[in-house]
């Protein structure tokens, strides 16, 4: 399950990136950005990749979000519970817990 | 003679949900050969001759498909795209989409069995594995194996194959976004760019991740189109189907025996069409959201029909209405022409004459006006008033371009030009872009303090293309 969760945030938010890159720098010329009012010493394709990343880390943490917000909260926080008296069809349940 | 009785044992909810999550097993597929495995090596010759090949290919002096982004230029064939360019890009990428659309409405998932880039590199990947370990059950013994040497070599000889071909995949994506002669003599002489490296490693890694490792698992779990698709699908789209009431009651026989006098169908219970599955489903089954629709149990199917002297197409690309009121080919094609075929593919027309008129039509060059920012109206020569503008040209033909710039739009407006650009004539070199600053200026008092619209004019001089720009002359109060 972990690993589903993390393709969940991983994947939808490769694909976001890349429309969010080409959009923006469609529009966008990166030799034109500044840093701080310094020009950027990196190249063209340094900061498409970078940004990329940044757009990636972003849409990543959104999509954490959304992943976070569909987990009940009984999955998310400490159970109170010891695991044996814990209900059926308990998500926290040692058998099919994340 | 007694019927197989298959036992039917109902399972918790819950366990069944959280099945659909765990680790799958590995799936080994069989080689399959047949109709529709031709196709699919097809295709995949097809779209990788023009995959590997197209960055290679030259186009007067330069390589004839390339998305330059150092320049900020997209070269295809003849045509020079710039980044304002993108309406095009969103054109491509919607007639993409209702191609898709119409396909999976006609055939159904035709794309993912047969063109899609996951399929095609994981039956490249599959077939070294297969020339390497061998077929299905040499995999898995293999695999059941503890580590020897012949081992290793083995899984050793396949993972380099594999590498190397990853590697080769990802420098022929960068090659499309970097001169790719250039790339590979970098390459090869280990000089390669920081930011071109990373990403022939990247798309690299993900090509041998995701034809050696996840497989069938992107399209189960990642592929937004797989779990959309049956949206589009509707009672007469083809899929691929297990002619129930002729299979069933399905069972081991002899290759003599008459299946009618023993109560049998004309499955055999063979197994192959789940062993050839790249999914590792059972058609038998019904229509799963995992079928990718390739059709390897189609062809190995009627290889143990033939065998078996019965009639092919037990497992066959059909529709679901064919199916069940027993329809001739004659009436499943007629079927193809139903309102949904006819409205995606009336659109997709539209959509495509559409996108070849504006390319058709596009102005060889481009042109942006914004006033200069700095300075919003002044008073020069003692009897003049002077706007500043700044207008980029931007050449998209291969050849050196000359320009008059002209305006008009008020009484006794004049272009005076510093520099090189006298009179409002600019030359701009092949595939070039050029800010020009434009000095607009009218004699003091001709015109009513206020905004005034005005209208640049670009003429071509070495065609008879012209572009209008509207702006904006202030006079002061």
């Amino acid at each position: 399950m972990r690993n589903m969760r993390l393709m969940w945030i991983a994947w939808p938010a490769f694909l976001m990136a890349g429309v969010m890159e080409i959009l923006v720098f469609s529009m966008l010329d990166p030799s034109d950005l500044t840093w701080f009012g310094q020009p950027l010493a990196v190249s063209r394709q340094g900061i498409y990749t970078l940004a990329f990343f940044m757009f990636w880390g972003i849409t990543m943490a959104s999509s954490a979000l959304t992943t976070l917000l569909s987990i009940s909260p009984f999955e998310v926080n400490r159970c109170p519970l010891p695991a044996r008296e814990r209900p059926d069809g308990c998500p926290k349940q040692e058998s099919s817990c994340c | 003679m007694t019927q197989k009785v298959i036992p039917i044992v109902t399972q918790p909810l819950d366990e069944v949900m959280v099945s659909l999550y765990e680790a799958q097993k590995k799936i080994y597929p069989r080689s399959v050969s047949g109709f529709f495995s031709k196709w699919r090596w097809g295709m995949i010759w097809l779209t990788q001759i023009v995959f590997y090949g197209l960055p290679w290919l030259e186009w007067g002096q330069r390589q004839a498909v390339l998305f330059d982004l150092a320049s900020r230029r997209f070269y295809l064939f003849g045509l020079v795209l710039y980044p304002q360019d993108l309406i095009y890009l969103t054109g491509i990428l919607v007639i993409s989409a209702l191609s898709l659309f119409l396909f999976t409405a006609v055939a159904g998932r035709l794309w993912c069995g047969f063109s899609c880039p996951q399929t095609v590199y994981t039956e490249i990947f599959l077939w070294i594995e297969r020339k390497i370990e061998g077929d299905r059950a040499a995999r898995m013994r293999l695999d059941s194996l503890p580590l020897t040497s012949e081992k290793a070599l083995k899984k050793g000889l396949k993972h380099l194959v594999w590498i190397a071909l990853a590697l080769w995949t990802g420098l022929t994506l960068v090659g499309y976004f970097t001169p790719i002669r250039e790339l590979l003599l970098s390459f090869e002489q280990a000089s390669l760019g920081p930011w071109e490296s990373f990403w022939v490693f990247f798309y690299g890694f993900a090509t041998y991740g995701n034809a050696g490792f996840m497989r069938e698992q992107v399209c189960k779990y990642m592929c937004p189109y797989a779990r959309f698709q049956s949206a589009m699908f509707d009672h007469d789209t083809l899929i691929v189907t297990y002619d129930n009431a002729r299979g069933e009651p399905r069972g081991g026989r002899a290759r003599a025996a008459d299946p009618k006098s023993i109560g049998l169908g004309a499955c055999v219970d063979c197994t192959l069409c789940v062993q050839v599955c790249p999914t590792g489903i059972d058609i038998r089954d019904g229509l799963q959201y995992e079928c990718i629709g390739c059709g390897a149990c189609a062809d190995v199917c009627d290889t143990v029909m033939d065998k078996m002297g019965y009639m092919r197409g037990l497992v066959k690309f059909s529709t679901q209405n064919a199916i069940s009121q027993k329809w001739t080919q004659h009436q499943i094609i007629k079927r193809v022409l139903r309102p949904r075929v006819l409205v995606y593919t009336t659109i997709l027309l539209v959509l495509c004459i559409g996108l070849a008129l504006s390319l058709e039509m596009r102005s060889p060059f481009m042109v942006d006006v914004i006033r200069d920012r700095g300075v919003m109206s002044r008073v020069v020569d003692g009897d003049k008033l002077e706007n500043l503008y700044r207008m980029q040209i931007m050449n998209t033909t291969e050849k050196l371009q000359h320009y008059r710039i002209s305006a008009s739009g008020l009484n006794g407006l004049e272009i005076e030009s510093d520099g090189d650009e006298s009179n409002g004539l600019v030359t701009i070199g092949a595939a070039q872009s050029q800010w020009v600053t434009i000095h607009l200026q009218i004699p003091q008092e001709s015109a009513e303090p206020g905004s005034h619209p005005i209208q640049f004019v670009v003429q071509a001089l070495d065609s008879p293309d012209h572009v209008s720009e509207r702006a904006i002359f202030l006079v002061p109060r």
